[in-house]
């Protein structure tokens, strides 16, 4: 075996771009309005496709917690204006009961899945990506508009089981069987449950076409100079979110598939000893667990909070440093934090059943595992409140929402250390505590990091900005709102108020609690107005807003502000740019920032941090 | 050499040595087939094999063998062991989230087990009750099964 | 064949492959990862529930039969079957590595005996379910008794006929891989494109399908 080194001259190194993308070096290719804006090859555009789908999704997933709130916040009331538009479900201005539980599920399902996975690392993943690495697009243009078809179909298949006749799934978001496994159990049981499923396989190979994606054009396609110890913190995040997605999604698709089979096959993966009160009948089916799917769903449930949160964190690491105008403090630390979090998703997953009928011993090793989760997490923190201090702070709308983002992750993640030990979760399990936690710390603060990178990068992604005092409203009242709503939930969990119940007049304990769940309620109301807010300063800007006449307008050092304002599909015209330094270099030998691009000069402070 | 120029993200190539090559596939398939003989033979002995502990060494040897069956195959027929180190890693380290995943789950399997057989008696009674073998034993749940269509309380 | 790379080389830094592998292969092999974790979690749920039953039914008493020989032959049949897919996957190593040397005859010639492999692997289990049909298994209804003489739960079947059900399915869609491929190879695609990357990545589609199989057969057939 002889080894002979074919090595081809550095000259003669062809990069990947050049290659893949000739054809759309220059933009005189003709585009019709179809290719162009509907089965878009672009991954700006597709970033647009999941953006506005998102959004929409939103406002849907919103809305529902809008409608059982009025039912949490005023049980004795009746609102005739329900029964208008909702019809035989809120029969005499009352919410039905077998409703609210399809509100709170679709709530649930819409905001994780459909707003706060696809939408999020959809968007950001997709426009980044190729970028801030240096490519002219993703490794496979194709696959990845067929990642965002995939999506679209799972959103008009879960949107269609909105309207049938027995109503859309009901079982929680985390479907658990038996209710989810017969027919017979609930209304939200029956062909609501099967779309639900349905759209949900949809939804994991939209996951998955799109991860596989993200990852090989990370990998692959950077640019000259551009070593992973260069990539923005952005690139990172989303890498371990693609990986995440990638080992966890089939978990879940195998947990359907099975529960699928047990729906209609007659099979009993999940079911055993059950005797059915609305057939009253002895099911036949014996040897299942319904504690195995609690397994397979969370193997997949728990990183996909990570898959939630990361991509957030490395927004809102780039938006504050580039305003803060200093580099990040400690990235490589912020590179290892987010790995031993990549890591520890997968180790932790029962920390979501530990009253559910785990075997306690084993319990223990989740608790271990998951408090660990506050080192790195704390890292992050610190990293954060030391990138901030004594900066030159500019308080724009992106690095305000970065802000708030790190005040909610703290206030979420501290009681996170309460929930994961398996003693207090016998207290503190499925009451209005646990709904505080992640909606704080995944939800709110998954929103203002996203909020962060939209306001950072809409004048990149369209050529305007948006409308700065609208975004002043709209942070200063959403996280105010935010807290007001969620803070008081951790007083009612403390004093035992059980989540997914439709009304508490029935217990004396829980009276003192109407005040406040009426306050709850209007404030609830409030913060989704002012998101419509957003909502109409997101679409009025894109066709109306201030134009941006410089190609780097907040000063930043990221590649993607070296590109044309309005970039057509290849985002280079030309040559795609070399890299020299990494992206953090801000207020560095009295410049205020530097450019990736920019070769380091001989008499430069030498670059300390990688 | 130069057929290969095509595809530029290869940087260097392998001087590709088809007699080598042809080798080592014959190599490999070679032990594939002993290791899935051996398989077999344990397999057989494993029938009238009686005693606990032997049963579960003989079934842990055989977990040995499988595994180092996919190592044959992973290394080789899909030139995983030829391909840069750190592409290795990448598709090795994940792989090790496999050891939590199955004993986390198959001792809480185990654990379901123990708990339906201290506080459920009536469970435990019934799994010990011996049938009578015969030929084709009646369809346990399959009777019941259509019964329960029947009565269309299967969706 | 070791790696013909100098070691000081800047993977890393950009502007190459930092795996020297072009990007179709390595979305390949995590996509394989990918269904690997599906698979795991298929096999792991087999083992969750296999491990929350007192007794679980003899597969040497289950899978007994061998077509034109009657029963009572236990693992001959799925040895053959097991035989069938290594022997597959070797042609298919063949046919890349004839496509790395451009022999375009080779590459066709290793391609059909692996379709050839893989329809007999699929007519096998094709049997095999038939069989067990007949003897009254299926999804939701078990004939078979616990190894120890206790009634058993249907879960036996319906795990078996899940499991090899989906992996039939893999091996189906990779004969489909593989005609296509030795269709395109036949149109002289490859050829022109002067490499025959293609097949590298529908081989290795198939050795992860006969990877599972190994998984499949010790955990249903022998232990």
């Amino acid at each position: 075996m002889s080894h002979e080194v074919n090595m081809h001259g550095q000259s003669e190194v062809i990069t990947t771009h050049e290659v893949h993308h000739d054809e759309h070096h220059g933009h005189h290719h003709k585009e019709t309005f179809i290719t162009k804006y509907i089965f878009s090859q672009d991954h700006k555009m597709i970033a647009k496709q999941f953006l506005v789908t998102g959004i929409i999704w939103a406002i849907i997933g919103g809305l529902f917690s809008v409608l059982f709130r009025l039912q949490l916040g005023f049980p004795n009331e009746t609102f005739p204006f329900l029964e208008t538009i909702l019809g035989k479900w809120a029969e005499g201005g009352k919410l039905n009961p077998e409703f609210y539980y399809a509100l709170t599920t679709m709530h649930g399902t819409v905001l994780v899945f459909f707003v706060l996975t696809a939408g999020l690392s959809g968007t950001f993943s997709n426009f980044l990506i190729p970028l801030q690495v240096g490519a002219r697009d993703m490794a496979s243009p194709f696959m990845n508009m067929l990642s965002f078809w995939f999506f679209f179909a799972a959103s008009i298949i879960m949107i269609a089981s909105l309207f049938v006749q027995t109503g859309p799934a009901s079982g929680g978001w985390t479907s658990y069987p038996p209710l989810s496994a017969l027919g017979d159990a609930s209304e939200g049981s029956k062909i609501g449950m099967d779309l639900w499923l349905i759209a949900m396989a949809l939804f994991v190979v939209n996951s998955l076409l799109g991860s596989l994606n993200y990852i090989s054009t990370i990998l692959n396609m950077r640019t000259k100079g551009m070593s992973m110890t260069r990539v923005p913190l952005t690139i990172w995040a989303l890498l371990f979110t693609a990986v995440l997605g990638v080992l966890s999604f089939p978990v879940l698709l195998s947990g359907f598939i099975l529960l699928l089979f047990d729906r209609h096959a007659g099979t009993s993966f999940y079911l055993s000893d059950i005797f059915l009160a609305s057939t009253q009948k002895a099911l036949p089916n014996e040897g299942g667990s319904a504690i195995l799917y609690q397994h397979l769903f969370w193997f997949l449930g728990h990183p996909e909070v990570y898959i939630i949160i990361l991509p957030t964190m490395g927004l809102v690491s780039d938006v504050m440093s580039a305003n803060a105008r200093k580099p990040i403090f400690g990235y490589m630390a912020m590179v290892g934090s987010m790995f031993a979090i990549a890591v520890l998703a997968f180790l932790v997953w029962a920390h979501h059943m530990f009253v559910t009928g785990l075997n306690p011993f084993l319990g223990a090793f989740f608790v271990l595992l998951t408090l660990l989760i506050a080192v790195p997490s704390a890292i992050k923190v610190f990293n954060w409140l030391t990138t901030l201090w004594k900066g030159n702070l500019r308080f724009t709308p992106g690095m305000l929402f970065s802000i708030g983002f790190v005040s909610l992750f703290i206030s979420g993640g501290l009681t996170g250390i309460f929930l994961g030990n398996s003693t207090l979760d016998i207290h503190l399990h499925d009451t209005y505590f646990v709904i505080a936690h992640f909606h704080i710390v995944m939800g709110v603060s998954a929103f203002f990091g996203m909020f962060a990178g939209l306001y950072h990068w809409f004048p990149k992604m369209f050529g305007r900005f948006m409308n700065n005092t609208l975004a002043y409203i709209h942070f200063w009242i959403t996280l105010v709102g935010a807290y007001l709503i969620f803070w008081p939930m951790h007083y009612q969990g403390l004093a035992g108020v059980p989540r997914r119940y439709l009304d508490f007049s029935g217990w004396a304990s829980f009276n003192q609690f109407d005040g406040l769940n009426r306050f709850i309620s209007i404030v609830t109301i409030i913060v989704f107005a002012v998101q419509l807010l957003f909502v109409f300063n997101f679409f009025y800007s894109m066709f109306k807003g201030r134009r941006v006449r410089t190609q780097n307008p907040w000063g930043a050092t990221s590649l993607e502000w070296t590109t044309p304002i309005n970039p057509g599909h290849g985002n280079w015209e030309g040559e795609i740019p070399e890299v020299h330094r990494w992206a953090y270099d801000y207020g560095k030998d009295g410049r205020e920032f530097i450019p990736q691009t920019e070769p380091v000069g001989a008499n430069e402070t030498p670059e300390g941090k990688h | 050499m130069d057929n290969h120029s095509n595809s530029s993200e290869i940087t260097f190539h392998h001087e590709f040595d088809r007699e080598a090559g042809r080798k080592e596939v014959v190599k490999v398939t070679v032990i594939l087939s002993v290791i899935t003989l051996i398989e077999l033979a344990l397999g057989f002995w494993l029938i009238s094999l009686e005693g606990d502990f032997f049963r579960l060494l003989v079934k842990g040897v055989i977990c040995v063998l499988m595994l180092a069956k996919a190592f044959y195959i992973v290394a080789y027929f899909m030139h995983l062991k030829h391909e840069i180190r750190a592409m290795i890693m990448t598709i090795v380290v994940p792989l090790l989230l496999f050891i939590w995943f199955i004993v986390a789950f198959l001792y809480d399997g185990n654990s379901y087990k123990n708990l339906k057989n201290t506080y459920d008696p009536y469970h435990y009674e019934q799994s010990q009750i011996k049938v009578e073998k015969t030929e084709h034993a009646p369809a346990h749940g399959a009777e019941e099964h259509k019964d329960a269509k029947k009565e269309g309380t299967m969706e | 064949m070791a790696q013909a790379v100098p070691a000081e080389q800047k993977w890393w830094s950009g502007g190459k492959s930092p795996f020297n592998v072009e990007y179709g292969k390595l979305m390949m092999w995590y996509f394989l990862m990918s269904d690997a974790f599906t698979f795991g979690a298929f096999l792991i749920s087999y083992g969750t529930i296999r491990f929350s039953s007192n007794s679980w039914p003899d597969p040497n008493e289950v899978f007994q039969s061998f077509p034109g020989l009657g029963s009572g032959l236990p693992l001959m049949f799925v040895s053959l079957m097991t035989f069938i897919l290594i022997i597959s996957s070797v042609t298919m190593v063949l046919a890349v590595q004839a496509g790395h040397a451009m022999d375009k005859k080779g590459v066709v010639r290793n391609l059909v005996l692996t379709i050839i492999g893989g329809i007999a692997f699929l007519s096998c289990q094709a049997w095999e379910w038939t069989h067990m049909f007949h003897e009254g298994a299926w999804w939701g209804s078990n004939p078979f008794l616990n190894i120890d003489g206790t009634k058993a739960s249907t879960n036996f079947t319906n795990f078996f006929f899940t499991i090899t059900g989906f992996h039939g399915f893999h091996v189906f869609s990779g004969v489909i891989i593989n005609i296509i491929m030795l269709i395109m190879t036949l149109n002289n695609v490859f050829e022109q494109r002067g490499h025959y990357l293609m097949i590298e990545k529908a081989g290795l589609y198939w050795h992860f399908v006969d990877l599972v199989w190994v998984f499949v057969f010790t955990v249903f057939y022998l232990v």
